[in-house]
């Protein structure tokens, strides 16, 4: 529904959009009731001249019902949302569909390096393309990541994907995602992570079977490709 | 009247949260390179003494021309940004800081004009062995090490020795000076493979050491 004004680029983009759209009509319809009742009780019981002020101790169950039946439908709702989020935690975290191919993720103080497989399809052997800020995948298939860190701790997150991982230094944290459309979007990294952590943007470059296997021919086994700064020197006027 | 306080108070905060929307677009003013060079400072230093536990190197008293370089090159891509070059992919981001030719002249200006800083030596190596490398290194780099900005070397005397050391090892790595448009990285590197090893690098640095700026 909301994929209308919202692009998804995963196949759980859609589901987790659906969680927040849920969360957020949950939420938001009593949270704005709450603020009507909230504003309704200030306007109507406001400073009176020759009324008293009165104490309320709340022990009569007419007026205990305004904060015990809230606490209720607080508890079903949050069973709502809780089924709805394990679902959803279930299909993005603790499946790993077969993968097509793997890709390694390595997080520095500021940098990405991206190491695909290259044409063997393998990691770890000659052939494989090291790419610095910028990720190369296919459409349609599903990739593992691998995401390690040099230092300190980052986070490799993909809103297109809807995909947040945080990076662990001295693990290797493993996860999936499988494009569902092309073009190129923005990867960032959101853990604080020093001062550079600003600075550190990467792409991901998704393209169709055709277009990805001529990069990957003609890159593979070259040392090392970097991600030109958008613009000749660094986009500087 | 009293009855609507809560209710203008509450928008006014609203719209006060809605004001604060400044955008650094960058382009508009060049600051003075000592203002910029604050930026810098994190991590060479206030006076540009560099810091080793960031690996950042001594920059005080560099010329402008060279730092000027190595920042449009850090900005571009074509040094600091090898998947190895760990040190370099930290300097890169922090070259971006600076959006025009103009600030990376005005910055340049202000760290050529700092006063050198006397580095401590942290190597140990065989100086006289060094100082018969040093022969080839002379040819660009000066008899005392002071840098030639005919042939784009720049100082090597008076630098960081671990620093020295670091690069070479890149260079030689071809993790730094590999990039097809970087030419003066591209004169360096073959001499570096003049170098045998790595005791033959402290050696040479350990002469460098000798020289003072
Ligand atoms: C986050 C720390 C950090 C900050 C901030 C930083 N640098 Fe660096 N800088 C480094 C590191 C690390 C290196 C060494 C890179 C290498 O080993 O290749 C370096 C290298 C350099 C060099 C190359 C020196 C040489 O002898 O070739 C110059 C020039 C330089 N920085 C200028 C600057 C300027 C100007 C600024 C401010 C705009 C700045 N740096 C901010 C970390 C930093
Ligand atoms: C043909 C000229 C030439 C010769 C000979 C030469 N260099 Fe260089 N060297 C350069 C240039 C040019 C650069 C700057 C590279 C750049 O712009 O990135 C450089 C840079 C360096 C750097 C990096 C300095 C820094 O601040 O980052 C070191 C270290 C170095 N040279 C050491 C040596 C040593 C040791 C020798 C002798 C074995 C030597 N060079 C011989 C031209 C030369
Ligand atoms: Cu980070």
């Amino acid at each position: 529904m909301i994929s209308k004004y919202l692009e998804a680029g995963s196949t759980y983009a859609g589901d987790i959009d659906s969680l927040i759209l849920l969360i957020l009509a949950v939420v938001g319809f009593w949270g704005l009731l709450a603020e009507v009742v909230f504003f309704g009780l200030i306007f109507k019981f406001a400073e009176k001249e020759g009324v008293k002020a009165l104490y309320v101790t709340g022990e009569d169950p007419k007026e205990k019902r305004w904060v015990s039946i809230p606490h209720y439908l607080t508890l079903i709702f949050d069973v709502m949302i809780i089924i709805g989020a394990l679902r959803v935690w279930a299909e993005v975290k603790l499946d790993m569909p077969q993968a097509d191919e793997t890709v390694r993720v390595t997080a520095q103080q500021w940098a990405w390096t991206f190491t695909h497989p290259g044409p063997d399809g393998k990691l770890d052997t000659e052939d494989d393309i090291r790419t610095v800020d910028e990720l190369h995948v296919e459409v349609g298939k599903t990739y593992h990541f691998e995401l390690a860190s040099r230092d300190v701790l980052h986070s490799f997150s993909v809103p297109i994907f809807r995909l947040k991982q945080d990076i662990v230094p001295g693990r290797i944290i493993k996860g999936w995602f499988k494009p569902v459309i092309t073009g190129t979007y923005d990867i960032q990294c959101t853990e604080i992570c020093g001062i550079g952590h600003g600075l550190m943007p990467a792409k991901i470059v998704i393209s169709e079977a055709g277009k990805h296997q001529a990069w990957v021919k003609a890159n593979a086994g070259v040392a090392a490709v970097a991600a030109p700064v958008s613009g000749s020197t660094g986009g500087m006027p | 009247m009293r009855q609507y306080l809560p209710f203008v108070l509450s928008s006014a905060v609203l719209a006060a949260t809605g004001c604060n929307s400044i955008h650094p677009d960058g382009a508009a003013a060049t600051l003075p390179g000592e203002e910029l060079y604050r930026s810098c400072e994190p991590c060479h230093g206030g006076a540009g003494e560099g810091n080793p536990s960031i690996a950042a190197p001594a920059i005080a008293g560099h010329p402008a021309w060279y730092v000027e370089a190595q920042l449009v090159k850090f900005r571009s891509g074509i040094r600091g940004a090898h998947p190895d070059d760990y040190e370099g992919l930290r300097m890169r981001p922090m070259s971006r800081q600076l959006y025009t030719q103009a600030e990376i002249k005005a910055v340049a200006e202000h760290v050529s004009k700092l006063p050198v800083q006397k580095a401590a030596p942290t190597i140990t190596g065989d100086a006289a062995a060094g100082a018969v490398s040093w022969g080839t290194c002379q040819a660009c780099h000066g008899v005392d090490g002071k840098g030639n900005p005919a042939v784009n070397a720049p100082p090597l005397a008076g630098q960081n020795d671990w620093y020295l050391l670091t690069q070479l090892k890149k260079f030689k790595a071809g993790i730094r000076g590999t990039n097809p448009d970087d030419t003066t990285g591209g004169t360096m590197r073959p001499m570096s493979m003049t170098l045998a090893d790595e005791q033959a690098m402290k050696n040479v640095i350990a002469h460098i050491n000798t020289l003072s700026r």
